[in-house]
């Protein structure tokens, strides 16, 4: 859900490159975490997709990189990373923890994870509830809400930040290779069907709540990977969104 | 503060990755209160003017003083008293904000953070939409508004602002003639009604340089001496003939 909610932001503001670059880092810094044993992976996740953030954000802005640029850039480096990593791992093998990096496992996840997961989770919704306002201005229009007194660019950098955790808190469940669908595919689907962007901010996580409920049991029945699962299920219902989108209707007019 | 409203000392601004400076030790004073027009051709700086007043372009050499503080990007607080309206702003129709929205916006600034919007806030947009005579259109996405009402629109956000200066882009520009002389016209009223110091970049004649207390003309980021007293009418007919 949270990812979802997130989804909102990265794709109203064009950020899909940075949060896709995002994606495989936090793979990567799991991937590191899982090798070198005295490392947490969930940490060593929260710090490359931070690390990411802080580092390309100030990058594109300063330099206009072209958003290809971006992710042509980290994709390969951070792949290639994460992949070295889990074959250093001692362990790694098929169906192991390292692989749940690339897949998902939501049945790899202890109870420690949970209750990080859950601290992590509510300081992300006291951030978002704090500044909703400066949130929905800048979704607006960036420089409109620079031009009126908010501090655009302090506001937009907290979006990078807390997408990057949010990346890095959702890698259990889909794994690296698909948790940006369950970013950009429900928020992308709420985006098809709604025209205000507060009800789109309730929507996107439902249908992301959905979807990852959707795959968990699609999963289970027929037996498939569940990231993979995840990702069929939202994509199912971005089609779907895209049938039933009044914007596309108006447009067919 | 004393009686300017913006007041530019030598101002020179060079855009990243350029040469040429767009604005050139520009000087300008405009009183409290005053309606002040600035005309030229394209890529004169007029924009870049505009912004360098918000505080939105670093200035290379220089000081802008708005309501007499230094302003600069870090000036969040000063821009609360600023309503920029930039150039060609048009919402596309997918744009998932509704109208009453965006100019329940203006007052965002104001409010400040971990707070939401009162219901005081609330009537203030309600009023300023039924100012510009387009209540009935509230509850519409603003992308589906049409361009003359997309910028009614943004004129009642700049109201429910309550801002002491405004800062108009092109507010004309791409809209039908009659848009243009109803759009000209809320904004004469708003700024009479807030008694609003006004700097109003146009290439158009209309009634909003007729009003304008001073015209004054920008060419290559510098403004030419004298514009001040030319015959506005002579001065736009000329900058659209290329002269």
């Amino acid at each position: 859900m949270l990812c979802s909610l997130l989804g909102v932001f990265v794709v109203r503001m064009n950020l899909s490159s940075l949060g896709f670059a995002m994606s495989h880092a936090a793979f990567a810094g799991a991937a590191l975490g899982l090798m070198v044993t005295v490392l947490d992976p969930l940490w060593m996740a929260i710090l490359f997709a931070v690390g990411t953030a802080a580092i390309l954000g100030p990058l594109a802005e300063a330099s206009r990189m072209k958003e290809d640029a971006i992710v042509g850039a980290i994709f390969p480096l951070m792949m290639a990373l994460g992949l070295i990593f889990i074959s250093l791992t001692p362990s790694a093998g098929i169906g192991s923890g390292a692989l749940s990096l690339l897949w998902g496992s939501i049945l790899g996840i202890t109870m420690n994870d949970v209750i990080k997961l859950a601290v992590l989770a509510s300081v992300m919704l006291v951030a978002i509830g704090g500044f909703y306002k400066e949130f929905l201005a800048i979704l607006l229009d960036r420089k409109l809400a620079a031009a009126s007194g908010i501090n655009a660019r302090l506001y937009t950098y907290l979006i990078l930040f807390l997408t990057a955790l949010t990346v890095a808190l959702s890698l259990r469940l889909t794994g690296g290779l698909l948790i940006y669908t369950l970013m950009i595919l429900p928020a992308s689907a709420a985006y098809q069907l709604l025209y205000d962007v507060k009800k789109v901010l309730i929507l996107a996580p439902l249908l992301g709540m959905f979807a990852a409920m959707g795959g968990f049991l699609l999963s289970l029945g027929a037996d498939l990977p569940i990231g993979s699962s995840i990702a069929l299920t939202a994509t199912a219902l971005f089609l779907v969104s895209m049938i039933f989108s009044p914007k596309r209707r108006r447009r067919a007019r | 503060m004393g009686s300017l409203a913006v007041e530019l000392k030598n101002v020179s601004a060079v855009y990243e990755g350029e040469r040429i400076p767009a604005l050139h030790g520009i000087d300008l004073a405009v009183k409290l209160g005053e309606l002040v027009a600035i005309v030229g051709p394209n890529g004169a700086g007029k924009t870049t003017l505009l912004e360098a007043i918000n505080g939105l372009l670093p200035i290379r050499f220089g000081k802008v003083l708005v309501l007499g503080k230094p302003i600069g990007r870090s000036s969040h607080r000063l821009r609360q008293e600023i309503a920029y309206l930039p150039q060609d702003l048009f919402f596309n129709p997918g744009t998932p904000f509704l109208t009453r929205d965006v100019v329940l916006m203006g007052r965002f600034a104001k409010i400040g953070s971990f707070r939401l919007p009162s219901s005081a806030d609330r009537r203030f947009a309600r009023e300023a939409i039924a100012a510009v005579g387009i209540s009935e259109l509230a509850g519409r996405p603003i992308g589906r508004l049409s361009g003359g009402q997309q910028r009614k629109a943004l004129l009642a956000r700049v109201l429910a602002k309550e801002p002491q200066l405004l800062l108009l882009d092109e507010p004309t520009t791409n809209l039908d003639p009659e848009a243009k002389e109803e759009i000209s016209r809320l904004i004469l009223e708003i700024r009479s009604t807030l008694s609003l110091t006004t700097l109003v970049v146009s290439h158009e004649s209309g009634s909003l340089l007729d009003e304008a207390n001073r015209i004054l003309t920008m060419v290559g980021g510098r403004f030419l001496t004298g514009s001040a007293e030319w015959n506005p009418l002579v001065q736009v007919r000329g900058i659209a003939q290329g002269i």
